[in-house]
């Protein structure tokens, strides 16, 4: 099998954050990611299935890691060295058979039903044979976990960061059949390939708890931005939603996917207090008559109220002083994007009693009411994000596929995904053996339209 | 030998003819010197362009500085100048020796430029010296204050109706304790009689920083302020011109002490409150300097060991 | 043709041929002295008692002036409203009058610092009244300072502040640098607040008003006196000052050249003006700020009228008029604008997009008796550089205004309908307009407004180097030279136009026949 695998080689993980500081995605050609022919991996289990995957997404933590940028905190939860790729749609390999023999450019069907399925990645309890499983897992809060790095499996929090499983972004790969939510018949390639970060947004979404007529402040308008935002207007329809985006077409899509506001990142904070009726204190200059050069987006330095919950898809720490800033009192700030090592003023958080949130993964959502109390009714998070993908035709946001052979493209671009007018970027394996040059890159802009 | 001996007159006086004069031989007349000191100084040099360029210079540097950061002063009422083209006499009220340098920094061109400054000829024109001094510095011209003196009147004149500014303290001296005297009526007298205008101008707070009596300066605010100026109407001489002016020189007064507004309501009401303060008090005795008792230590019982 | 161009000089080519300039009057003489003149003035008004007999002991007299967007660039002290306010305080110190209250009729506008109505009062003034309360600039949102007099015949409130409504007598000491200003302006106006400056100040009257610098002619001002007239009917007594300046911006100073028409300028001048533009661009437009509202200009003072209201604003109006009224035949295809520095909203401030607009479609297109001087349909060329730099502190609704309003439409009648009352109800705004120092949260809505009737009028607008972005925002064209902008006009008027420069500042009005 052919696959694009990580090893631990601290001089290369150094030279792709050098590089990367350069020129982000550039640690895909420094570092340690390399493109390998090896044996495909065997299976850890009598259960265990074997994929062929068809369509790979390049997530934000995936370029984290690729350029070297990922926090220490990984460390002892990733197994070296692994094949990267949690956002997967692949084909079920039929028993006995190997990935390399399947004809994968044609759906592959067993028994007359799709195989094509969806990877649920997170490597829990169950998926590691640990029984009895940890309260979190038997609570159906899979991300949870507490058992990553036990079991029969190596450490590894998801596939794509385990030894053992291999990874998306290869030519095959094992999973546990309770890893895996089978595609409908309907349901395009790179529709399914979104389910996973989809899914992610849906978690972050319910982890917000909006209440009916909440304003919600979204910051960051990439795929996690935008999936939000599509998770927000489907599951708590009846808040607003302001969205700061830098790029035109993330600006038309956030739009089309149903935001109340849709302004610059530099004007969220006045858009949020337009929204909320609110106050700013602290604006600069209030001596007599200084001018600002021109960046009067920043000139608001905070609200008095604000948004009641903040989404915060970038996870900078530029990206929570502004969600500190235009967050009310008693609210909320959701951390969806991996934030990482990150330099913070915490003082509001204490003074206006702040909660700060994180939403990683998935797993059972338990939606509350009005008043904020369960609502008694459960449903897998990945269900939800299969119904929402289907209902707000998210298959729209994959923007261009590449072959394993043109990573550095690849992921170049994925780290430049709105600069270069596009959202989600993804590895497409169904072409096998691989051509010289992609056939897949008729939605991709030409390098020109870079700037 | 005696200490006596070694001062430099002494000195001098041993060397003999001709570092001293020759001794007149007895029963000829010694040739008197024509008195060209007090009223009699003659100031031209001090306007011609070597002397006014250099006393310039001074004030614009040491003149601005010092007072800077002697007096701190604030101007106030210069807009009323505005429209003025013609040269005009100042008239301000005289606490302290600082009065003039503040005044000579910050009265405004163009008048700064082409002023003279009336000073007692009695006081500062008794020596060669201190007259060449005062008329270099300050642009100074001798004005007699004892008595009424035809000659300085006549300099005056000619040099406002050449085009001079003249800054003038009608008091006729420094206030000896810290009340204003009554004005003389030498500037009235010529602004009557040259046909100029006349800006009352009340300094504030200079009184403090070295009044009368004192050697020792102490810095302190001074606020400047200039008054619109008067024309003696048609018909009013010289002498009601001149009561018309101190009580304008009072009005700036008051305008300092308070508001513009309460002042312009007491002037109208007749209200204004004087410069010269109460007639008889203690507290002008206490503070004139001329009035302070004269003790030796011999009439007192006690000796302080000091000898006077 | 030297234009100007915000805060810099651009030297532009208009084709020979086609092309007509309207250079300002020269400067009138101002009055010998002004001083005489103004007690002149308050002992014999027009249509009224002497001043001095309408003053006694006990009263409540309310003095209110002109605020900071009057006269432009600010004069030079000592100003007119300082000289004005001292002679009328001394006659009301004469006649013993304590309870004077002096007020800055700003209406919706930004709050003056104290060194700007230092500046305008004077420090006597200043320091006698503002230390006890007595001196303070208007606050239209203030709930227990303004009373609802009355309405007109055609329905429109009356509003005013309770200190003049409860007022023995006001006196207005007013500066009408253009024909716009003044009359019951001043009052209904400067004194009122959005109840009722919401009946005149939208795009209907505004449509109506053609000009707005022609009284006669204007809606604006028609409304301004039916409101004048319940002030009247409800016993509030107005005194009226108002004077006139001439247009000497340059004085003898440096900047003489830009005064002057081209073909007269010597050697020296275009020494000055090269050395003027090379420095100019070289400065960061803080530094070009700064220098630019530092300047003062000699304005002198032509006339000084008092008395009523509506008789007074008749005689200064004809003394306006004989300094800036241009006669000028035919119509125009292409009207031909340098938008210079400074417009009545950003004095010691940013001019803002909005305010580009307003400077040109409102101000600078109404400088007309008569018709307008482009036709129907034609084009207007404005040059200024359009950044989209806003100040933080005075302009705070603009800033929302552009990045809101102007991304939704750039109509006046869709904004009037969807934001206004959204922006003029705005908590922060009214904090701001009232502790701050910012316009009114619906200022930037007049803004637009001001300009509605050239909108409807003109063909299309192209700006000359502005900033592409702010300017597409806007909703206008932008262009990087003169001879584009004329090519992109040609699209909407033809291949041979006609293009008439109204060289603006020094300011004048054209009578079009």
């Amino acid at each position: 099998m052919r696959a694009l695998r990580f090893e631990r080689d601290v001089v290369r993980f150094g030279a792709a954050r050098l590089a990367s500081g350069l020129r982000p995605g550039a640690g895909s050609r420094w570092g340690p990611l390399e493109l390998v022919t090896d044996d495909e991996p065997d299976l850890p289990g009598p259960d265990w299935v074997r994929l062929s995957p068809r369509l790979a997404g390049i997530c934000g933590s995936d370029l984290a890691t690729v350029d070297g940028r990922s926090s220490r905190w990984f460390e002892p939860i990733v197994s070296f060295p692994f094949v990267p790729g949690h956002e997967v749609v692949a084909d079920l390999v039929p028993d006995g058979s190997t990935a390399a023999t399947t004809d994968a450019t044609t759906d592959a069907t067993v028994d007359g039903a799709s195989s094509r399925v969806v990877l649920e990645p997170v490597l829990g309890c169950v998926t590691r044979g640990i029984s009895p499983v940890c309260p979190a897992c038997a609570d159906g809060r899979l991300g949870n976990c507490e058992h990553l790095a036990h079991g029969d499996l190596d450490a590894g929090l998801q596939t794509g960061y385990c030894c053992d499983t291999g990874g998306g972004w290869s030519t095959s790969m094992v999973a546990h059949p309770s890893q895996l939510h089978a595609v409908p018949d309907d349901m395009p390639d790179q529709a399914a390939v979104l389910v996973e970060p989809t899914a992610c947004a849906v978690h972050g979404a319910m982890r917000a708890r909006v209440r009916p007529g909440d304003t919600v402040a979204i910051i960051g308008a990439g795929t996690l931005g935008l999936l939000t935002l599509a998770a927000l207007a489907r599951f708590a329809p009846e808040c607003s939603t302001v969205i700061g985006a830098k790029h035109p077409h993330q600006r038309d899509l956030a739009r089309a996917l149903g935001a109340t506001v849709v302004c610059e990142p530099g004007e969220l904070a006045r858009a949020v207090r337009r929204r909320t009726g609110t106050q700013v204190l602290g604006t600069r200059g209030t001596n007599g008559t200084r001018s600002t050069n021109g960046t009067h987006g920043a000139s608001t330095s905070r609200l008095t109220g604000g948004a009641a919950v903040t989404i915060d898809c970038v996870g900078s720490a530029d990206s929570l002083a502004t969600a500190l800033a235009i967050t009310r009192p008693t609210g909320r700030v959701v951390m969806i994007g991996m934030p990482g090592v990150l330099r913070a003023d915490l003082t509001p958080l204490w003074q206006r009693e702040i909660e700060l949130v994180g939403a990683y993964a998935y797993g059972t959502e338990h939606p509350v009411d009005a008043e904020g109390a369960p609502t008694g009714e459960s449903r897998r998070t990945f269900d939800m994000a299969f119904e929402l993908v289907r209902a707000a035709d998210l298959g729209r946001l994959v923007s261009a596929t590449y072959p394993l052979e043109r990573a550095d493209d690849a992921i170049a671009h994925a780290a430049e995904a709105g600069r270069r007018g596009a959202v989600k970027i993804a590895f497409d394996l169904r072409q096998r053996p691989p051509l010289p040059t992609s056939t897949r890159q008729t939605r991709t802009r030409p390098p020109s339209a870079r700037n | 030998m005696n200490i006596d001996d070694l001062r430099p007159g002494r000195l001098v006086a041993r060397l003999g003819f001709p570092f001293t004069a020759a001794p007149t031989p007895p029963g000829v007349e010694p040739p008197v010197e024509p008195n060209r000191l007090g009223d009699r100084y003659d100031t031209d040099w001090a306007r011609r362009p070597l002397a006014r360029a250099t006393r310039q210079a001074v004030i614009r540097t040491v003149g601005r500085v010092g007072t800077a950061a002697l007096a701190r002063p604030s101007v106030a009422g210069l807009d009323r100048l505005d429209g003025l083209d013609s040269n005009v006499i100042f008239v301000a009220n005289h606490h302290s020796h600082v009065d003039t340098p503040v005044l000579l920094t910050h009265i405004p061109r163009p008048w700064r430029d082409e002023l003279v400054v009336a000073a007692a000829a009695d006081h500062f024109y008794d020596t060669r010296p201190k007259a060449a001094l005062i008329s270099w510095a300050y642009g100074a011209i001798p004005m007699e204050r004892k008595k009424v003196s035809r000659r300085s009147a006549d300099t005056a004149a000619g040099l406002l109706d050449d085009g001079w500014s003249l800054l003038i303290f009608p008091e006729g001296g420094r206030s000896p304790d810290g009340w204003g005297q009554p004005h003389k009526g030498g500037a009235a007298y010529l602004a009557v009689r040259v046909g100029v205008p006349v800006v009352p101008v009340h300094l504030d707070g200079t009184g403090l920083i070295l009044p009368k009596g004192s050697n020792t300066p102490r810095p302190g605010k001074v606020r400047v302020n200039f008054g619109a100026p008067l024309r003696p109407s048609d018909g009013e001489d010289a002498r009601r011109f001149a009561i018309r002016l101190e009580a304008a020189v009072s009005e700036l007064a008051d305008e300092s002490s308070g508001d513009w507004f309460s002042a312009r309501l007491r002037a109208h009401a007749g209200d204004t409150p004087g410069l010269h303060g109460p007639d008889d008090s203690w507290i002008r005795d206490w503070r004139s300097p001329d009035r302070r008792p004269q003790i030796t230590d011999s009439d007192r019982r006690w000796s302080s060991g000091r000898t006077r | 043709m030297l234009f100007h161009h915000g805060e810099q000089l651009r030297l532009e080519r208009l084709p020979a041929e086609r092309s007509r300039i309207i250079y300002p009057p020269e400067p009138l003489a101002g009055l010998d002295d002004p001083d005489q003149a103004i007690r002149d003035a308050l002992e014999n008004p027009i249509d009224s008692e002497p001043l001095s007999a309408l003053l006694f002991a006990d009263m409540r007299l309310t003095i209110a002036f002109d605020d900071i967007s009057l006269p432009l660039p600010q004069m030079r002290r000592p100003d007119i409203r300082q000289r004005v306010i001292e002679a009328v305080l001394d006659l009301a110190a004469e006649a013993g009058v304590t309870d004077v209250h002096l007020i800055a009729a700003l209406a919706l506008h930004r709050r003056m610092t104290e060194e700007e109505l230092r500046h305008a009062v004077g420090d006597r003034v200043y320091d006698s009244f503002a230390p006890r309360g007595q001196l303070y600039n208007h606050d239209a949102e203030d709930p227990d300072g303004m009373t609802l007099i009355g309405t007109t015949r055609h329905g429109e409130e009356v509003q005013i502040s309770t200190r003049v409504a409860t007022s023995d007598l006001i006196v207005y000491v007013n500066i009408n640098l253009v024909s716009m200003d003044g009359g019951w302006k001043s009052t209904a106006t400067g004194l009122s607040g959005y109840q009722a400056l919401r009946h005149h100040h939208n795009v209907h009257t505004m449509r109506q008003s053609r000009s707005f610098m022609d009284r006669e002619s204007s809606e604006l001002h028609r409304s301004n006196w039916r409101q004048g007239e319940v002030l009247r009917d409800a016993g509030i007594k107005v005194f009226q000052i108002e004077t006139t300046v001439n247009n000497d911006l340059y004085g003898d100073g440096p900047l003489k050249v830009l005064a002057k028409r081209e073909w007269e300028w010597t050697t020296r001048d275009r020494a000055t003006f090269m050395a003027a533009k090379a420095g100019l661009d070289r400065l960061s437009p803080a530094q070009r700020r700064r220098i630019l509202h530092g300047w003062r200009a000699p304005y002198a003072m032509t006339s000084v009228q008092a008395g009523e209201v509506e008789a007074v604003h008749e005689v200064t109006t004809r003394h306006v008029y004989d300094q800036q009224l241009v006669p000028v035949e035919g119509q125009t295809d292409i009207l031909a604008l340098g938008l210079p520095y400074i417009c009545p909203y950003n004095v010691n401030s940013i001019m803002n997009p909005i305010l580009v607009m307003c400077l040109g479609l409102g101000y600078f297109f109404n400088l007309y008796k008569g018709r307008p001087l482009v036709r129907e349909g034609g084009v207007l060329i404005m040059s200024h550089p359009t950044t989209p730099e806003f100040h933080p502190v005075h302009h705070p609704s603009y800033i929302d205004f552009f990045e809101e309003v102007l991304a939704e439409t750039t109509d006046p009648l869709v904004m009037e309908a969807q934001f206004e009352e959204r922006f003029a109800t705005d908590e922060w705004y009214r904090h701001l307009y009232r502790t701050s120092h910012a316009y009114h949260g619906v200022h930037p809505f007049y803004m637009w407004y001001w300009g509605s009737h050239a909108l409807e009028h003109l063909g299309g607008v192209v700006v000359v180097g502005g900033d592409p972005a702010t300017v597409r925002r806007l909703g206008f064209r932008p262009a990087s030279t003169m001879s584009d902008a004329l090519e992109i006009a040609s699209d909407v008027v033809g291949r041979q136009p006609t293009i008439t420069y109204f060289k603006n500042p020094p300011l004048s009005m054209v009578d079009v026949t």
